[in-house]
């Protein structure tokens, strides 16, 4: 079954266009002008139950807006928008048990308070027996390593001491989708793989849908199967992350070491990177040159190591993001 | 219901948070009260205007400024942040009626500012004045429905000045207005004070109902006139609350949230 299902779905904004200058501003307030920005443009894939997908693109491309659509929070201009069977905007209270949402740049819980009593505050909004909160509650803080600073205000905890309380507020009446919406961003590496295992655990072991949009090219590699780009409000990109990865760029990177002096000549398809004369990096453009051919070509008597690289998903996604 | 006691509940712990900047409140009120002493002593030659003697005329004041002490004014700003910064896609995620959601998280502070200022303005008025000749203890329970219809009153429609942000970019000259016809329509002055047509119509209408309604009842008080304030009151209260549910659910498809 789709857990989520966009259909058409688009967004206008109506922004006020204001002219330079003092004529103008007394033209616009005597009769505004409205310019039509489409944030979003006809938007239609579905996600599966269980799946989990990563919803990417430049900033300003259409991304939040989205999210803020199938969670209900932004009416649809046009087109439709079905959430776990629900239109999230008519059923907006009924869809928000069983969805959780994790905004990296905005804050769910009482600054001035301690996390537990945002949690309790949410166990009794969402009305979940008191048994199950703390049996909940115990489990998100072993995963998420919660205990020291469950008694802090939320004003002196870290950054990523924070977000972990974010998403252990997000998960307390344990949704079925988990829209998260730039999640690490400024996070630390170490809180980014304590999150990561969270996601992905969270995803084996409940079945939860995970919608997930990052500029951290690590979160998509780490958790999703397929990708989504999304590009000036339509959809660019809809591939597996594994295709993406393989087939996108068309190219591999070699490095080489060698025994002897040696000088290699660019030739049709290889674009050399670094020569030194006992080492060597190139890409390959698989289109134009087979990647089994050029190792053949070169002499094996000579070569003391030998890598064959991947281009990075960072620059994968660049490439998509410049190409259109 | 029991979220939004849960709701209440955390609102007075946040409001024992903030009890620093209650002090300073406390000051403002003491000087407000300090003036409206200051003028009416200048003002009265010992007797009475439009019905009022000094001594009620302070305690009149005491009360309607109790009434915007109360009212947690400061959920105007708070809308109007949410709607234009966007902190409210966070709150639209929840099971919860987003306009009671509100009311409910205000509770706390207003109960806390309610024990606090009507102290104030009981210690003030004995200082000042002395205390209400033929004040009558039967009238506290009529007291307190209007002084809560009052604030509920109040705090819908001021709500509902700050969801205007749905719908403008600048929405504080309808903050402005309504304070001032707060302000002259019964704060300042009873509507006594006033040609009778102005009464006539004022008696009917919101601004007078916040503060001169509850006012007039603990200074002047009359069965015969809470029983004629205190439906108005309701009438007006069901009316703010409907005011705040329309002009939420038109303004929150208007919502735009950029980035983030």
């Amino acid at each position: 079954m789709a857990a989520i299902k966009l259909d058409g779905l688009s967004k206008t904004y109506k922004v006020k266009v204001r002219g330079e200058g003092l004529k103008n501003t007394f033209k616009s307030l005597v009769k505004p002008e409205y310019k039509e920005v489409e944030a979003v443009k006809n938007v239609s894939f579905s996600v599966e139950e269980g799946e989990m997908l990563a919803f990417i693109g430049p900033n300003g491309a259409g991304k939040s807006t989205t999210i803020k659509m199938l969670t209900g929070i932004l009416h649809p201009t046009s087109g439709q928008a079905e959430v776990l069977g629900f239109n999230p905007v008519k059923d907006r209270k009924k869809l928000s048990y069983q969805i959780g949402a994790v905004f990296g740049q905005k804050s769910q819980l009482s600054f001035h308070l301690p996390p537990l009593d945002s949690f309790r505050l949410l166990s009794s909004v969402y009305e979940i027996e008191k048994a199950e909160y703390e049996k909940r509650l115990a489990r998100l803080t072993e995963l998420l390593e919660l205990e020291e600073f469950l008694d802090s205000p939320v004003r002196k905890l870290s950054l990523g001491q924070r977000v972990r309380c974010e998403f252990a507020a997000s998960l307390l009446h344990g949704p079925r989708i988990l829209f998260l919406d730039e999640p690490t961003i400024g996070l630390d590496v170490v809180v980014k793989h304590k999150i990561r295992d969270l996601i992905k655990r969270l995803n084996k072991e409940e079945g939860v849908t995970v919608f997930l949009t990052s500029h951290d090219a690590g979160d998509i590699e780490n958790l999703c199967r397929r990708a989504i780009v999304i590009d000036h409000g339509t959809v660019a990109v809809d591939m597996s992350v594994k295709k993406m990865k393989y087939d996108y760029l068309n190219k591999k990177v070699v490095s080489l070491k060698f025994n002897a002096e040696t000088t290699l000549e660019e030739t049709e398809g290889v674009t050399l990177i670094k020569h030194t004369p006992y080492a060597a990096k190139f890409s390959v453009d698989t289109r134009i040159a087979a990647i089994g051919r050029v190792i053949a070509g070169l002499d094996s008597d000579n070569i003391a190591d030998i890598t064959i690289e991947e281009p990075p998903m960072e620059e994968i996604i660049a490439a998509i993001y410049t190409k259109k | 219901m029991g979220k939004y006691l849960s709701l209440a509940g955390i609102s007075v712990k946040n409001a024992l948070v903030y009890r620093a900047n209650v002090t300073g409140r406390i000051i403002f009120y003491f000087v407000f009260i300090f003036v409206f002493f200051s003028l009416w002593r200048m003002v009265y030659s010992g007797n009475e205007i439009a019905g009022y003697n000094l001594t009620q005329m302070v305690w009149y004041v005491c009360m309607t400024e109790l009434v915007l002490f109360c009212s947690g004014a400061g959920i105007f700003g708070v809308m109007n942040h949410e709607v234009k910064s966007g902190a409210i896609a966070y709150e639209l995620l929840r099971p919860w009626n987003y306009i009671y959601k509100q009311f409910a998280g205000t509770l706390g502070n207003m109960t806390f500012s309610a024990s606090v200022f009507t102290l104030m303005a009981i210690v003030l008025g004995m200082i000042f004045v002395g205390p209400l000749p033929g004040f009558n203890a039967a009238a506290i329970p009529f007291i307190i429905v209007s002084f809560m219809l009052s604030i509920t009153m109040n705090f819908f429609f001021l709500m509902s000045l700050g969801l205007l942000a749905f719908y403008f970019e600048e929405n504080s000259p309808f903050y402005f207005i309504y304070q001032k016809l707060l302000f002259v329509f019964g704060m300042l002055i009873p509507i006594e004070f006033l040609p009778l047509w102005a009464q006539g119509i004022l008696r009917y209408l919101p601004f007078s109902l916040i503060t001169w309604g509850p006012a007039k009842m603990v200074v002047d008080f009359s069965f015969g006139y809470a029983i004629q304030i205190i439906p108005l009151q309701v009438i007006w209260c069901i009316a703010a609350v409907s005011l705040a549910h329309f002009v939420f659910s038109r303004g929150v498809r208007k919502l735009n949230v950029h980035g983030g």
